[in-house]
């Protein structure tokens, strides 16, 4: 993996000019900057993949700095190159955000910290979330599905409204989870546009092959500690995945609720109907998208097409996976 | 570093030999002999192996006294400890590093990596990593962090040709947190107690003995 955008922070210029040195040669690009304040900054415009730091820097710590980053691009890796040793690095302060962390001084470390960085970045180490096995196929496969042109508010729309109705809830909507966030296709009841991935409940439901439902989020150690579901006042959930007709799991059709409810069998059958047809109405646009028909995308498909079955003409991810997902980190702003 | 070819064994025990950069949950009753299970699937292969133990419920000393008592060798150039109890203390000349307190999760990591990397330094050629147990963790510290955690472990090991090996009471924590922590492992080996025996069953890695089968603890 060459071609990284990393932040290199160090108050020592010569020392800065060493890391630096040592990461462009392994082929990435380095922004470089001496304090905790340019740092944050540099990670804030969200062209940044991975920040590596000295622990000691002019106006705070490199722990510090991975707080600020916490806040600002939850997903982005950080890693402490540093002479301190661990007896000498504060992590009280800091105890849940947790860095990588490479002794100047170990054997080749020009070279450990470049695979390092690699590594942490092409396996997301340090994002707080669970990750499905198959997420780069998964990512590669919404790509598919993800493109200008494919735009299906206005259906969305309408099955949001209709779900919302349906169900009594506060919320229905329809999200594409992606490298780093959920993004809202539409949204009825709420004008959410993004969630991080670490916030969102449907970074748990792409996990499952049906349908999870939360009645207390309180009462769910995966959630009772998210303010944000708070803040947005979600005490309860159900969501389906959105899965292609290859198999992967691209998003979710989700209700939320303002208070603790139950969902009975006959609402997770519709709620699961919901989702076959969102799922259908995005394959649908894929299909036209890919073979170039023109005129209006929600006009029904011509007799004959199928989407319950797999399309053939559905691209093999694994065969397309240099079609890159969107990759935003960008925080959130539902 | 220099990697070993072939996988990682377990003499004594039914599991057949493990690929180099697997990360394994095993689950099972605190009492009913998961801690010696863990001990054991870290014994060294040979002596161009290390272990690293990351302990929470039990210190630093213990830790190495059992290891001893199932036959582990302590070498204190590949061999070492990051003690996350509260009463924890650094102890240099067996190499235990005392970080104090199971809380504090960036700490925790750190310590590792810095353990990792200095058992490497020492001359071993890979590394067997053993976490006992992940419960304290889950437990006092909220679920971010130790996804966090898990993923930087997990990914260490992975990336280093190292072995892996995680234990969790699965009574100790809520069925949904189990099953999401258990995503950032390549398989599990479940232990069960009953009637006086003790029994072990390997689920989602190939080439292993299928169903379970009876281990002395």
């Amino acid at each position: 993996m060459v071609g990284l955008t990393i932040a290199c922070v160090d108050g020592d210029p010569e020392a800065r000019r060493e890391t630096r040195d040592a990461l462009v040669d392994g082929g990435h690009d380095v922004v470089s900057c001496g304090t905790v304040a340019e740092a944050a900054d540099l990670v804030g415009t969200g062209d940044v993949d991975c920040v590596v730091t000295e622990y000691s820097l002019p106006d705070g710590t490199g722990l510090d700095l991975t707080g600020l980053i916490r806040e600002r691009s939850p997903d982005t890796p950080c890693v402490l190159f540093t002479d301190a040793t661990p007896d000498r690095i504060d992590s009280a302060r800091h105890e849940d955000v947790v860095v990588e962390y490479l002794p100047r001084d170990t054997p080749n470390a020009r070279e450990s910290l470049g695979r390092l960085v690699e590594n942490v970045v092409a396996q997301r180490t340090q994002v707080g979330y669970p990750l499905p096995p198959d997420e780069d196929e998964r990512l590669a496969a919404l790509a598919q599905y993800d493109r200008p042109g494919l735009d299906a508010a206005e259906t969305f729309d309408r099955l949001t409204k209709l779900a919302r109705a349906r169900f009594g809830v506060d919320v229905a909507f329809v999200g594409v989870v992606d490298a780093h966030e959920e993004r809202f296709l539409a949204c009825a009841g709420e004008d959410w546009e993004t969630l991080t991935r670490e916030n969102s409940m449907c970074t748990h439901t792409i996990l499952e092959t049906d349908v999870m439902v939360v009645e207390d989020v309180h009462a769910d150690p995966r959630f009772a500690d998210n303010e944000r579901l708070e803040e947005l006042d979600i005490e309860a959930y159900a969501g389906v995945p959105l899965r292609t007709p290859r198999g992967a799991t691209i998003g979710a059709f989700c209700l939320t609720h303002g208070e603790p409810r139950s969902f009975s069998e006959s609402e997770l059958a519709d709620l699961r109907r919901f989702a076959d047809e969102a799922m259908e109405q995005l394959e649908l646009r894929r299909q036209l998208d890919e073979t170039g028909e023109e005129g209006d995308p929600t006009t029904p498909p011509s007799p004959g097409t199928d989407t319950d079955r797999p399309a053939e003409s559905e691209p093999d991810p694994e065969t397309e996976s240099a079609t890159g997902p969107r990759d935003d980190h960008g925080g959130e702003q539902p | 570093m220099s990697v070993q070819r072939g996988g990682y064994t377990f003499e004594g025990l039914p599991l057949a030999d493990v690929s180099p950069g697997t990360n394994l949950l095993v689950t099972g009753p605190a009492l009913g002999g998961i801690r010696t299970l863990l001990l054991r699937m870290l014994l060294r292969g040979d002596r161009r192996e290390g272990t690293l133990f990351i302990t929470a419920d039990t210190d630093g000393p213990t830790t190495l006294s059992d290891y001893a008592a199932v036959g582990g060798e302590h070498d204190p150039m590949r061999v070492g400890v990051v003690d996350c109890t509260e009463t924890g203390v650094d102890d240099a000349g067996h190499n235990v590093h005392a970080v104090g307190s199971p809380n504090d999760l960036t700490g925790v990591g750190i310590e590792f990596s810095s353990l990792y990397e200095s058992l490497y330094a020492n001359g071993a050629e890979r590394v067997r990593t053993g976490v006992y147990t992940l419960s304290p963790f889950v437990v006092y510290s909220s679920v971010k962090p130790v996804y966090r955690f898990l993923h930087t472990l997990t990914g260490r090991i992975r990336t280093a040709d190292g072995l892996g090996v995680c234990a969790i009471d699965p009574d100790a924590v809520e069925t949904e947190t189990l099953s999401s922590l258990a995503q950032a492992f390549d398989g599990r080996v479940a232990l069960r107690a009953e009637n006086g025996e003790t029994a072990i069953r390997v689920e989602g890695l190939s080439d292993q003995p299928e169903g379970w089968h009876r281990i002395e603890v």
